[in-house]
């Protein structure tokens, strides 16, 4: 599929900067009329921020964006959109109350004598609107009762419908049916027909060879690979991605894991089936004592939702989870600590540490029932466990009571690990113990990882970082699309396994347009 | 960190974490909610015991317009004043006691001057073997509305409404006219034309309430010294008018008197305390205080008692003329209470007997209100309401 | 952000003095207060003039107490000054039994309803301001149902309650200060206490850390009601009258007043009774001050306004650093 087409929005040596971070740094990208281009890359490799400042809502560091051949600067995202960028967000950005209609038209509906709206006219040309995308529903009702996939589609409708010439897509199809995306792959295909360029970005590699022409894939902030997608192979994409060659030579002992522990005792836990709609197909993995486990898998695959639906933290649909032998109660948090399982979670700062709460308060917070008598704090105790668990884990700040908002993000994680540990659990779930810490800690959290389970705790590892992911596990379950695709276990457990087997086709997965058929 | 708790709410529950899950639990919670509140009214009343229930004294509190004759007495359908035939009017002339008369009253019956005013009608209908139909609008507008509707399609003759409003009036009044109903209008005016739309207005002049009142007060102190105002609810009328009338006859008839100090008691006991507590605190000397009603009157005799004054050293006058304020007067505590007579019933249906019999009666009939000094508190401590 | 360069030290001075404003600015707003009165205020020195201002904050103090809890969960209480009219109406409804009984039960209506306005934000997930304002309307009419109209309390204990004193100090001004006391150690020293600020400071991260998060809150409505309905108990034994009509109206306001005046941010994780006492002191002494010099009463309304917006801005400086 020769692309030809003239280019429409393009960016060269584009930088953005946040404070003590760069984002992007000097990327090139050139979208083309009657192109589809996928933008793909793992978290914080600047898809987002790419996506910001082609659609006005950041302005870049340095560097150009033209658009139809001359330079621009668009101040807002109004702006961008008049210009004929639009642009579909992963979350449905409409307004629930109004009508479809209204929704479809807003800021510039058809006005008729004395500037009233034509309501007459709107509803027919809505309702043609929808149509031409196969979608059947009553335009005057309001839009929040139709189902998400409808909802993204009167999105998509808006966004044609305005004369765009630039169509940006943020994972569209997180919460569609599959009989959805059929119907949204034909109107993509429609619009290249039209000319229109096409910025898709998902996570989903089948739907980029599916309907992406084109691909650039970005790493670090930066552009590591454009080129025609026929041309490039599943895991060669993977390894892009990634940032990790299949040839590489594989150095040992870059990370401090230690290598491999005790796996032969009885597993301390046993998911099964956990099933999530639109987030999890069925994962059941095991864990034994002693054992690190390692999730792998693309952003988006389901690794930090298997982590959370193991700790009550998100209620599955249904599967079960066993700890030590003893089933418990999914979808409550308490039940699974009291269980003995804990969770790192991914996101630190918003769901781990309490930021205004002192070093200790944050150690003591999830035992302080076991650390008080009669409702009253035993401050002693506190103090014990504190000093404890702050000289074991070599906890950096000024003293106990210093804010944890105001620790480094290594020191963070560490009071986080602090917390469980002070409860003696049986299963750890890290999720992304090291991101966003510098090197010294992250050698230090890896190390203690290791001890952890030579202590003989289960350990569940999720990293993005397929080098720490490899060799801190002693097996790695591999996921995609919320479904376990392989387990990696003994010297199947290398970097060149785990990229085949991420980007390994899917075996027979339902086409869209088969499944279309069942409903009507 | 955190801009804005409620719209992060928002978006935490979208999200739809909890969503899901709470929706199972909402009708159990909702009952759970539901059932507190009413079990609650229902033991709180079940088996509650009030300081009433065995004091013996409990005749006092729910006194009726049936004690004393406490009837109003107009004092201005002077010469020359407007007045309305029923010919103009354009309704039949009838006889009051085969009548039936609607009442409509306008505010819950939650103080002494709305149940002395409905008993007042009641007693009244009573009394004269007319038919009455009764309801309350409960302090909401569009109840009264409906209700005065409810009133005439009933088969009322005759109208007595008590109006929450003064405005609005327009689709009742269309529909009285219709059937040539005669509408009184008792405390509260409406905005329509007498002799044509209603019949006639019959109330109190709350300026002439405070004048009456400044003229106690002047009598109590003598005419010279200090005095405080506790003012009612800013933004009322009866506030605005009952301080307009004390302070110009203050300053016709005793220049000596000084309003020295001016300050909200919002019609409430509590306020009138507290800002009483604050005004004897810092000025001792305060020779009277003016409550413009009962309650901060009586608010402002608690602050006097808990600051050590004895009955008599600060003047009080106040006005309304409740039970609670007469019996002041009577313990010594307050000079003189102006009453703001409730009692509508005897002055309505005279207003109604003689317009139906096709005399003349005034547009506007201003009542007469009494008042209680020292010399007829205890006689009268019956009347008060 | 963008002069960490240039001045680096007077900018840490700066905020320095800015977070020594927000954490006393309150106690140094009383103390100007203080020393303008002195001044300017006839009588002002004087034990009997602390004593009308103490016994008359004892009230709006103990609701901030309650107040302070619902903020520092990232929450709000609404319905505190109906529960103080529903705890009159109880009251004045079981005196017959004599105080104490009566007193328990008042107490347990504001207890109910607090209840009531936990399972709704715990449970439903309702957010606490709405789920407030409808037992605000609900508990004010409860209230009326059961007692329409102001009522006498003869009752001579709580005659004495009201009026009476130990050592000069008025019994109302003591129950404030043991209130204060108890909830202080509450915040400070129990597991609840604890609970509370993690809950109210990142209610993810307290979820996932296993915490109670609904008996947390169901507790802490609970404690605000339970205080309102005190305060109610006690304001209708300094008036010797049950006045459901017109007890605790605008109370809500007050006490949130009194709460962020005294550095609590509405964004939670944070409790400060200490504060709380002395932002229920401040708005008693401007207003006082207002009222003895016979300031207009729409004055007082604005001087009030301009407290609390001096306040909120001190704590949106906070939220931005």
């Amino acid at each position: 599929m020769p692309v030809t087409g003239p280019a429409v929005l393009s960016v060269s040596g584009l930088g953005k900067s946040f404070p003590g971070v760069r984002a992007l740094d000097g990327v090139d990208f050139t979208a083309r009329a009657g192109e589809v281009h996928a933008l793909i890359g793992e978290n914080g490799a600047g898809k987002s921020t790419l996506i910001k400042v082609l659609t006005g809502v950041y302005r870049p560091s340095d560097g150009v964006v033209r658009y139809d051949g001359s330079a621009v600067r668009f101040a807002t995202p109004l702006q961008a959109q008049h210009a004929g960028i639009s642009t579909i967000y992963q979350e449905v950005n409409l307004v629930p109350l109004m009508s479809v209609a209204r929704n479809l038209f807003l800021g510039r509906e058809p006005r008729g004598r004395l500037g009233l709206i034509d309501f007459r006219r709107m509803h027919r040309e809505a309702d043609e609107a929808l149509r031409g995308l196969g979608v059947r529903v009553d335009v005057r009702r309001p839009l929040r009762e139709l189902g998400v996939g409808a909802q993204q589609m009167v999105a998509l409708a808006r966004a044609v419908s305005v004369d765009a010439r630039v169509v940006v897509m943020d994972e569209p199809t997180s919460s569609l049916e599959p009989r959805e995306v059929a119907t949204l792959f034909e109107v993509i295909r429609m619009l290249r027909g039209r000319g229109i360029a096409v910025i898709y970005v998902s996570h989903r590699l089948d739907e980029l060879y599916e309907v992406c022409d084109t691909v650039t894939v970005l790493r670090d902030g930066k552009a590591v690979h454009t080129g025609p997608i026929a041309e490039l192979d599943r895991l060669r994409l993977v390894s892009l991605m990634l940032g990790r060659d299949i040839g590489d030579v594989r150095e040992e002992g870059l990370t401090k894991f230690s290598g491999s522990h005790d796996t032969e005792a009885q597993p301390v836990l046993e998911a099964t089936e956990l099933t999530v709609r639109h987030q999890l197909a069925g994962v059941s993995l095991t864990i034994r004592p002693g054992e690190v486990v390692g999730l792998g898998g693309l952003l988006g695959s389901g690794r930090s939702e298997t982590a959370k639906a193991i700790a009550g933290a998100l209620p599955p649909d249904s599967g079960r989870v066993v700890v030590a032998g003893v089933p418990v109660r999914t979808g409550s948090t308490p039940a699974a600590i009291r269980a003995g399982v804990s969770l790192l979670p991914e996101d630190r700062k918003a769901e781990g540490i309490v930021p205004g709460l002192s070093v200790r308060e944050n150690i003591a917070l999830a035992a302080l029932p076991g650390l008080s008598r009669f409702g009253l704090v035993d401050e002693a105790r506190i103090d014990r466990v504190v000093d404890t668990f702050m000289k074991r884990l070599r906890i950096k700040a000024s003293g106990p009571h210093q804010k944890v908002g105001e620790l480094s993000g290594g020191n963070q994680q560490k009071v986080l690990l602090a917390r469980w540990l002070a409860m003696n659990p049986k299963v750890l779930l890290l999720d992304e113990p090291t991101r966003g810490i510098d090197v010294g800690a992250k050698a230090e959290v890896q190390k203690l990882i290791d001890e952890l389970a030579d202590d003989g705790l289960g350990v569940l590892l999720i990293s993005s970082d397929t080098e720490e992911l490899i060799e801190g596990s002693d097996r790695v379950v591999v996921l995609k699309d919320g479904k376990v695709v392989e387990e990696l276990t003994g010297d199947a457990v290398t970097e060149d396994r785990l990229m085949r087997a991420i980007a390994a086709a899917p075996a027979a997965r339902d086409t869209p347009a088969a499944s279309g058929g069942d409903d009507d | 960190m955190k801009p804005n708790t409620f719209f992060r709410r928002i978006s935490d529950r979208t999200s739809g974490h909890a969503a899901g899950r709470a929706s199972g639990r909402v009708s159990a919670t909702t009952l759970l909610a539901a059932g507190l509140a009413a079990s609650l009214a229902l033991t709180a009343t079940g088996c509650a015991k009030s300081e009433d229930d065995d004091s013996g004294a409990s005749g006092d509190s729910k006194s009726g317009a049936s004690e004393g004759d406490a009837g109003q007495v107009a004092s201005s359908p002077s010469a020359g004043a407007d007045t309305c035939v029923i010919g103009d009017y354009g309704a039949k002339k009838l006889d009051l006691k085969s009548a039936t008369v609607g009442f409509s009253q306008s505010e819950k019956e939650a103080n002494p001057f709305r149940i002395a005013e409905t008993a007042s009608i009641k007693a009244e209908a009573d009394k004269r073997g007319v038919k009455l139909l009764t309801a309350n609008a409960q302090s909401q507008f569009s109840k009264q509305i409906s209700d005065v509707q409810d009133l005439i399609a009933k088969g009322a003759d005759l109208l007595v409404i008590a109006p929450l409003n003064s405005d609005g009036w327009e689709p009742v009044l269309r529909q009285a006219k219709a059937k040539h109903i005669p509408i009184v209008t008792i405390d509260r005016k409406i905005n329509a034309a007498p002799c044509k739309d209603y019949v006639s207005f019959i109330g109190s002049d709350f300026v002439e309430q405070g004048r009456r009142a400044a003229d106690r007060m002047i009598a109590a102190t003598g005419g010279k010294g200090e005095v405080a105002i506790l003012l009612g609810a800013a933004g009322n009328n009866v506030t605005t008018d009952r301080t307009k009338g004390f302070e110009q006859q203050i300053e016709k008839k005793a220049p000596d008197l000084k309003v020295v100090f001016k300050q909200t008691g919002e019609f409430a006991r509590e306020k009138g305390q507290q800002v009483t507590e604050q005004l004897i605190q810092s000025k001792p000397g305060i020779d009277g205080i003016y409550a413009e009603n009962d309650e901060m009157g009586l608010g402002a005799v608690g602050a006097l008692k808990g600051a050590g004054k004895k009955a008599g050293d600060v003047k009080i006058v106040t006005i309304d003329g409740t039970k609670n304020a007469v019996r002041g007067i009577v313990d010594g505590w307050i000079d003189g209470v102006i009453e703001s007579n409730p009692r509508f019933g005897p002055l309505a249906f005279q207003t109604l007997d003689t317009f139906t019999k096709g005399g003349e009666v005034a547009q506007d009939i201003v009542i007469e209100d009494s008042a209680y000094t020292k010399d007829n508190a205890d006689s009268d401590l019956g009347k008060a309401y | 952000m963008t002069d960490i360069g240039l001045g680096g030290r007077t900018r840490l001075d700066r905020d320095r003095l800015l977070r020594l404003l927000q954490d006393y600015g309150v106690h140094l707003g009383v103390a100007v207060l203080l020393l303008v009165n002195i001044a300017f205020t006839p009588h002002f020195l004087s034990a009997e003039n602390f004593r009308t201002q103490a016994v008359q904050v004892a009230p709006v103090m103990i609701v901030a107490l309650g107040m302070a809890l619902a903020i520092g969960s990232e929450g709000v209480d609404l319905s505190v000054g109906s529960v103080m009219a529903l705890s009159t109406s109880l009251l004045s409804l079981y005196l017959g039994y004599g105080m104490w009984i009566a007193l328990l039960v008042a107490v347990l209506g504001g207890i109910a309803v607090g209840v009531a306005n936990g399972a709704l934000i715990a449970y439903i997930g309702v957010q606490p301001i709405v789920a407030t304002l409808a037992l605000m309307v609900a508990g004010r009419g409860l209230a009326l149902v059961l007692l329409p109209q102001l009522k006498d309390v003869r009752d001579p204990t709580m005659a004495s309650l009201g009026s009476g004193d130990l050592l000069g100090i008025p019994y109302l001004v003591l129950i404030a200060v043991g209130l204060a006391l108890l909830v202080a150690f509450v915040v400070r020293r129990t597991t609840f206490g604890r609970q509370l600020l993690a809950i109210g400071d990142s209610r993810p991260a307290a979820k996932l850390a296993g915490l109670p998060v609904r008996r947390v809150l169901i507790l802490v409505y609970v404690c605000s009601g339970a205080l309102a309905a005190i305060a109610g108990v006690l304001a209708t034994a300094r008036l010797t009258a049950s006045d459901p009509t017109s007890l605790g109206n605008l109370m809500e306001l007050s006490a949130i007043t009194a709460v962020v005046v005294g550095g609590t941010p509405l964004s939670g994780g944070r409790v400060r009774i200490g504060g709380t006492v002395a932002g229920a002191v401040l708005i008693q002494l401007l207003t006082a001050t207002l009222i003895k010099h016979d300031v207009s009463p729409s004055w007082t309304q604005i001087a009030q306004a301009v407290v609390i917006i001096l306040a909120v801005y001190a704590a949106r400086e906070r939220g931005r650093r």
